[in-house]
C-alpha cells in the first residue's frame, strides 16, 4: 500500500526518535567502564534494535487496518502460543522464566502478547453489538484478558500482567464503560485491601454504598457489587488469618517488593539517591557515580531513567518527561479524531500501554511505585521492549494517518 | 441510566486531566527530590562511594642488645572469596586445590565466615608469597578469589621468646575503652610481655586515607576530595636481652630437662640478659588464627607451658633464701660470723620433734662461713628459733621476697612471705606450731617466690647492697631516629649493713671455693664465683634444684638464677648448669659485646 509520508505525524516520529537516542546515549554511560574507557557492548546492540525498531515501524505504517482487524485473533493465537513457550524452553533470570532464546536474539513473549491482546480488545470491544455496560460484553473482554495474564503471573511477572489489566480497563472507559461503572468492578479489590482492619473496612463499605446510591446503577448491578464486596472484605481476614507465616510474607512480598531491604528495597534507595544526587543540571555524562561505581542495579533497563537523572539532573528528567507528556497528547487526540471505532480504540490502547509503562517505570526510580521489572519505553535496553514500542507509535501513526477511514 | 455511556469529548477530558495530574506527578516529585532535597541525595551518593580506611602504622621492632632482631614484621596473605563473583563448579575446587583443603572445608569456611555477597569472605590465612603470586599471574582462572595482605609479627623459634616478648593478637572488646581512640575492633594489640607493656610506644599512630569503592566494595582509587592524614610509625625498641645468650641457655636446658626457669641480670643496671620459661614454645603461632590441634596441646600439656615460670612460678627456694636468715640473724646482732651454735648431727630436736638436716651424717660444730658453705640446715634452725618468724619475715619482704619486682613484663606474680598474722589467718590465733619457723628459716615451708625475685635478691648481694629494678627496655628509637636511653632506676637498698654484706660475699664465694662447699664444680681459673645451691621441697614429686650465683664474685658482671623442677639437689644438676651460662657469658659474650660497643663508638 502506498503511503503519502508528508502527512505523516512527524513531529509524534520525532519525539519517539529523539527518546530512543537518549536511550542508546543513558546505555552507553550505564555499561560504561572508566578504567577501559569503553563501554560494553550493549549500546551498540541497542542500536541495531533501534534499526529494527524502525524497520518495523515502516512496515507497520505500510500495512492496511483491514489486514490488522483481520489477523486479530490469530494474533492472538500466535501470542498465547509464544507465552505458552516459554514454560518449555524459557529461561529464568532472579528466579522468573520471561524469556527464550531464538538464534542468537532473546524473545520476550510477554511484550508480544501486550500488542497481541491490544488488537484482539479492540477489534472485539469495536465490533460487538453490546452495550458498554452489558454483563456478556464485560465478561467476554474479561475472559481474553485473563488467559494471557494467568500465563505471565505464574511466570511470575506481575509487571506484565498489570499492563494487560490497565489496557483492559482503558479500553472499556474508551469505548464506552463509564468510569463509575470501572469503580465498581474495582471495588472488590479495594474491599480486600481495607479488610486488614474492621473500622477502616466499615468506613469503606459506608463509602461505596453512598457512592451506589447517588449514582443508581441499577438493582442488579448494585446489589451484586455490594454482596461481593461484602464476600471479599468478610472472607480476607479469615483466610489470611489461616495462612502460615512465610504464605504472608510471600503475598506481602509480591505486592510490597520494598519489604525486602537488601533485594527489590535497596534498588528503589539507590535509585532515589541516584536521582536526588543529580540535582539541577546533573553530575555530567558518564561522571554519575551512583551508575559507574554500579551502585544502580538495573541500570541499562529497568533503571535508565536513574542514570538519566544523575547524569543530567532535573533539566534531563525534564525534557524526557515533557517529551513523553506529548507522545501521550498526541496519542489523546488521535484516538479522539479517528473515526473509526477499531482504528480508535488499536490508538488508544497502543498509547495506554505506553503511559502506563512509563508511570510505572518512572514512578519506581523516584519511590512512588513498587518494583515490577517494567522496562521504560523507547529508552530501556531491549530487542523486544524496543519494537513493542516502536510498533506502538507505528499503531498511533498509522491510525493518525487513516483517522477519516471508516 | 445516564451514566452508562460516556461522550468522546467526556472521555478526552477526563483521561487528559488524568494523564496531566500524573505528569505533575512525576515532574512535582522530581523536583522535590532533585531541588529541593539535592543536598541530603548528594551526601548519600558520597557516603556510598567514600570509605575512609585506617593506615595501620608499621610495629615498631624490637632488638636485642647487639642489634639483633627479635620481633619483625613479615607479609602474610589472606585468600579470600567474593560470593556475589563465585562461579558455581569452578571457584570451589580451584580454590581447594590452590590451598591445599578438602572441598567440603572450603565450604564450610565460606559459610561460617560470610559477611556478605560482596565481601570477601576469608578463607585461609597465613599463606604465603608463592599462593598469591600465582593468583595475581592467573586470576582469570580463580573467578571470585581475592587476597589481601596483612602485616604479621615474627619472633625467633627456641628462644623461649614468648616469656619476655609476649605476643600481640586482635583487640579484645573488654581492651577497648570508650575514652581511649587508639584502638577499633581488629586493631592488633601486645597481649603480654613487652608487646603488652611497651604497646603504645610500638604501635605508632594510625592514619586516614579516603578512597572511593564500587558498590561490590572493590577499591576504585584514593579519593581527591580529602587529604590522606599518615600513619605514624611506631618507635623501635633495644632490649637488654643478650639473644645469643639466651639461645645459649635454651639449648642447654633443653639438652637436658623438661622444666623450670633461668634469669640472668646485669647486676650493675638490673637490666635483664636472658629470661627464660621451660617448657617453651613458637609464639608465632599466635600470629594469625592458632589451630585449635595446636592450641589443645598446650593448653592440656602437664607441663604447662602457659606458666612463664621466671615471673609467675612460685617455689620455695630452698637453701638459696638461707642468705636472709643469716643477714637478719647479723644485722640484728644475734650472732656474729664468727658464732658457733650447737652441733649437726644430722639434725635436731626440737620440742617433741627431730628436725634433719639435708647430711644425715651431720656438720658437727660450724661457725656462719660453714654453715652457709656447707648449707647445714640445723645452723639455720637455730637462727631461725633466735629471729622468730616475725622478724624473719620483716627482713625477706626487705629482701624484695612476697612483692613484684616491678619487671617491665606483665603476668608477675609476688610471691608469700608468712608471717604470724597470716599464720593466724590460716590456722587461727596461736594455734600453730612455733617451729613453722624453722622451715621459713632454710627456705621451705609456706614461703614462696619467684626465680626472678632471687635473681634481684643476688643482684644486690653483688652489688654491695644496691638492688636496681630489673628491666629489659634499654633503649627507645624513635622513627625519627632519636634515641632515647634508658636509665638504670634504683629500686631500694638491702636492708644489710656493708660489713654484713661482705660476711654473706665471702660464705658465698666459700660455696664454689672452700673445701666443703656444695658448688665446688664450678671454682675455675678464670674468675671466682659466688653463689648458693638449693634442694626445694615439692610435696608434688621430686625435689626442686636451685642455684643462684654471681660472678666474678667481687666485681659481678652477671647473675644467674637456675630452677630446675623435680631434678633433686642443686649441687647437680642447676649447679653446673649456671656455670655453663656464666662461663659463656663472660668469657665469649661480653668480651664479645665490649669490642662490638668499641667499634660502634669509634
Amino acid at each position: 500500500m502506498s503511503i503519502d509520508y508528508r502527512h505523516l505525524d512527524w513531529k509524534l516520529i520525532g519525539a519517539a526518535l529523539i527518546l530512543s537516542i537518549i536511550g542508546i546515549l543513558l546505555i552507553y554511560s550505564a555499561q560504561y567502564d572508566a578504567a577501559t574507557g569503553a563501554s560494553q557492548d550493549y549500546y551498540i546492540k541497542q542500536m541495531l534494535w533501534v534499526c529494527m525498531a524502525l524497520f518495523a515501524f515502516i512496515i507497520i505504517i505500510h500495512i492496511p487496518l483491514r489486514m490488522i482487524d483481520f489477523l486479530a485473533y490469530l494474533f492472538y493465537a500466535l501470542g498465547l502460543v509464544l507465552l505458552m513457550l516459554v514454560f518449555f524452553i524459557g529461561h529464568s533470570k532472579y528466579g522468573a522464566a520471561r524469556w527464550f532464546s531464538l538464534g542468537p536474539i532473546n524473545v520476550t513473549p510477554s511484550d508480544i502478547a501486550k500488542l497481541a491482546l491490544l488488537i484482539t480488545l479492540s477489534r472485539f470491544l469495536a465490533y460487538t453489538k453490546l452495550r458498554p455496560q452489558s454483563i456478556r460484553r464485560l465478561l467476554i473482554s474479561t475472559l481474553i484478558t485473563v488467559i494471557p495474564v494467568g500465563m505471565v503471573i505464574v511466570q511470575p511477572d506481575l509487571g506484565t500482567s498489570m499492563v494487560f489489566v490497565a489496557l483492559l480497563f482503558s479500553l472499556w472507559f474508551w469505548s464506552g464503560l463509564s468510569p463509575f461503572y470501572i469503580i465498581l468492578i474495582i471495588s472488590p479489590l479495594i474491599s480486600l485491601l481495607t479488610a486488614f482492619h474492621w473500622l477502616t473496612w466499615v468506613v469503606y463499605l459506608v463509602i461505596l454504598i453512598g457512592f451506589i446510591l447517588a449514582f443508581r446503577p441499577g438493582f442488579l448491578s448494585g446489589s451484586l457489587a455490594v454482596t461481593v464486596n461484602l464476600f471479599f472484605g468478610i472472607l480476607a481476614p479469615i483466610v489470611w488469618n489461616r495462612l502460615a507465616d512465610y504464605q504472608k510474607l510471600r503475598i506481602l512480598t509480591f505486592l510490597d517488593p520494598g519489604r525486602d531491604p537488601r533485594g527489590a528495597g535497596y534498588q528503589i534507595i539507590q535509585s532515589k539517591i541516584a536521582v536526588g544526587s543529580g540535582g539541577l543540571i546533573g553530575k555530567g555524562y558518564l561522571e554519575g557515580s551512583q551508575s559507574q561505581l554500579k551502585f544502580l542495579p538495573e541500570r541499562h533497563t529497568d533503571f535508565i531513567f536513574s542514570v538519566l537523572g544523575e547524569e543530567f539532573g532535573f533539566v534531563g528528567t525534564l525534557i524526557v518527561v515533557v517529551l513523553f507528556a506529548y507522545i501521550f497528547y498526541r496519542g489523546i487526540m488521535i484516538a479522539a479524531r479517528c473515526r473509526s471505532k477499531f482504528t480508535s480504540y488499536l490508538a488508544w490502547g497502543a498509547m495506554t500501554i505506553l503511559i502506563f509503562q512509563f508511570f510505572i517505570n518512572v514512578g519506581m526510580t523516584i519511590g512512588l511505585m513498587p518494583v515490577t521489572g517494567l522496562p521504560l519505553p523507547l529508552l530501556s535496553y531491549g530487542g523486544t521492549s524496543q519494537i513493542l514500542s516502536w510498533a506502538l507509535i507505528s499503531l498511533l501513526v498509522l491510525a493518525d494517518y487513516h483517522w477519516t477511514e471508516y | 441510566m445516564q451514566h452508562s455511556s460516556t461522550s468522546t469529548d467526556t472521555r478526552v477530558k477526563i483521561s487528559a486531566s488524568l494523564v496531566i495530574l500524573a505528569v505533575m506527578i512525576i515532574i512535582g516529585t522530581l523536583f522535590y527530590h532533585q531541588v529541593i532535597r539535592y543536598r541530603f541525595f548528594a551526601e548519600q551518593s558520597e557516603s556510598n562511594r567514600i570509605r575512609v580506611q585506617p593506615v595501620i602504622p608499621k610495629r615498631g621492632l624490637i632488638y636485642d642488645r647487639t642489634m639483633e632482631v627479635l620481633a619483625d614484621n613479615r607479609l602474610s596473605f589472606t585468600v579470600s572469596l567474593v560470593p556475589f563473583e563465585q562461579q558455581d563448579g569452578v571457584t570451589v575446587p580451584k580454590l581447594s586445590e590452590l590451598l591445599g583443603l578438602d572441598s567440603s572445608e572450603v565450604e564450610k569456611r565460606a559459610r561460617t565466615n560470610f559477611v556478605s555477597r560482596y565481601m570477601p569472605t576469608p578463607i585461609k590465612r597465613g599463606m604465603g608469597i608463592d599462593t598469591v603470586s600465582i593468583l595475581e599471574e592467573k586470576g582469570q582462572y580463580y573467578p571470585g578469589i581475592t587476597y589481601s595482605a596483612e602485616s604479621v609479627r615474627r619472633y625467633p623459634d627456641s628462644i623461649s621468646a614468648e616469656t619476655f616478648l609476649g605476643h600481640v593478637g586482635e583487640v579484645s572488646n573488654d581492651e577497648i575503652k570508650p575514652d581511649k581512640k587508639d584502638y577499633r575492633l581488629g586493631s592488633l594489640i601486645g597481649k603480654s610481655g613487652i608487646e603488652k607493656r611497651y604497646d603504645m610506644l610500638l604501635r605508632g599512630l594510625e592514619g586516614t586515607r579516603y578512597i572511593e569503592v564500587s558498590a561490590k566494595g572493590q577499591i576504585v582509587g584514593v579519593y581527591e576530595g580529602k587529604q590522606e592524614i599518615p600513619a605514624l610509625a611506631g618507635s623501635d625498641l633495644v632490649l637488654t636481652i643478650d639473644r645469643e645468650l639466651q639461645q645459649f641457655i635454651v639449648r642447654n636446658f633443653d639438652s637436658v630437662q623438661c622444666c623450670g626457669a633461668v634469669v640472668a641480670m646485669n647486676p650493675k643496671t638490673g637490666g635483664i640478659l636472658a629470661i627464660a620459661s621451660f617448657p617453651h614454645f613458637d609464639p608465632n603461632i599466635f600470629s594469625g588464627v592458632v589451630p585449635p590441634d595446636i592450641w589443645q596441646g598446650i593448653v592440656s600439656d602437664t607441663n604447662h607451658p602457659l606458666l612463664n615460670r621466671p615471673l609467675a612460678g612460685l617455689y620455695p627456694p630452698g637453701s638459696t633464701s638461707k642468705l636472709v636468715t643469716a643477714g637478719a640473724a647479723l644485722e640484728l646482732g644475734l650472732v656474729n660470723e664468727n658464732t658457733v651454735l650447737k652441733p649437726c648431727f644430722g639434725g635436731m630436736q626440737f620440742g617433741n620433734r627431730f628436725f634433719r638436716c639435708w647430711e644425715p651424717g651431720g656438720h658437727g660444730r660450724l661457725d656462719m662461713y660453714g654453715g652457709i658453705e656447707r648449707s647445714c640446715d640445723v645452723y639455720f634452725y637455730q637462727l631461725g628459733q633466735l629471729l622468730g618468724v616475725d622478724a624473719w619475715a620483716d627482713y625477706a619482704r626487705k629482701c624484695g621476697f612476697g612483692d613484684k619486682s616491678g619487671i617491665d613484663l606483665t603476668g608477675e606474680k609476688a610471691g608469700i612471705v608468712p608471717t604470724s598474722t597470716y599464720y593466724d589467718d590460716i590456722f587461727g590465733k596461736r594455734k600453730w606450731s612455733p617451729y613453722l619457723i624453722l622451715n621459713l628459716a632454710i627456705g621451705q615451708g609456706e614461703f614462696t617466690i619467684t626465680p626472678l625475685q632471687l635473681a634481684q635478691f643476688y643482684c644486690g648481694l653483688a652489688n654491695h647492697g644496691v638492688v636496681n629494678q630489673p628491666h629489659l627496655l634499654k633503649q627507645i628509637i624513635e622513627p625519627t631516629g632519636e634515641v632515647h636511653d634508658v636509665e638504670p632506676v634504683l629500686a631500694y637498698n638491702l636492708p644489710f649493713s656493708q660489713r654484713t654484706i661482705d660476711i654473706l660475699r665471702e660464705s658465698l664465694k666459700l660455696v664454689t671455693a672452700g673445701d666443703h662447699g656444695t658448688a665446688r664444680s664450678l671454682r675455675n681459673k678464670y674468675y671466682a664465683v659466688a653463689g648458693k645451691t638449693g634442694t626445694a621441697q615439692n610435696p608434688h614429686g621430686d625435689n626442686h634444684s636451685w642455684f643462684a650465683a654471681f660472678a666474678p664474685a667481687d666485681d659481678a658482671n652477671i647473675v644467674v638464677v637456675v630452677l630446675v623442677e623435680n631434678a633433686g639437689h642443686g649441687s647437680e644438676v642447676a649447679a653446673p648448669l649456671a656455670g655453663k651460662i656464666m662461663k659463656y657469658y663472660l668469657l665469649e659474650r661480653l668480651p664479645a659485646t665490649i669490642a662490638m660497643e668499641e667499634t660502634a663508638r669509634n
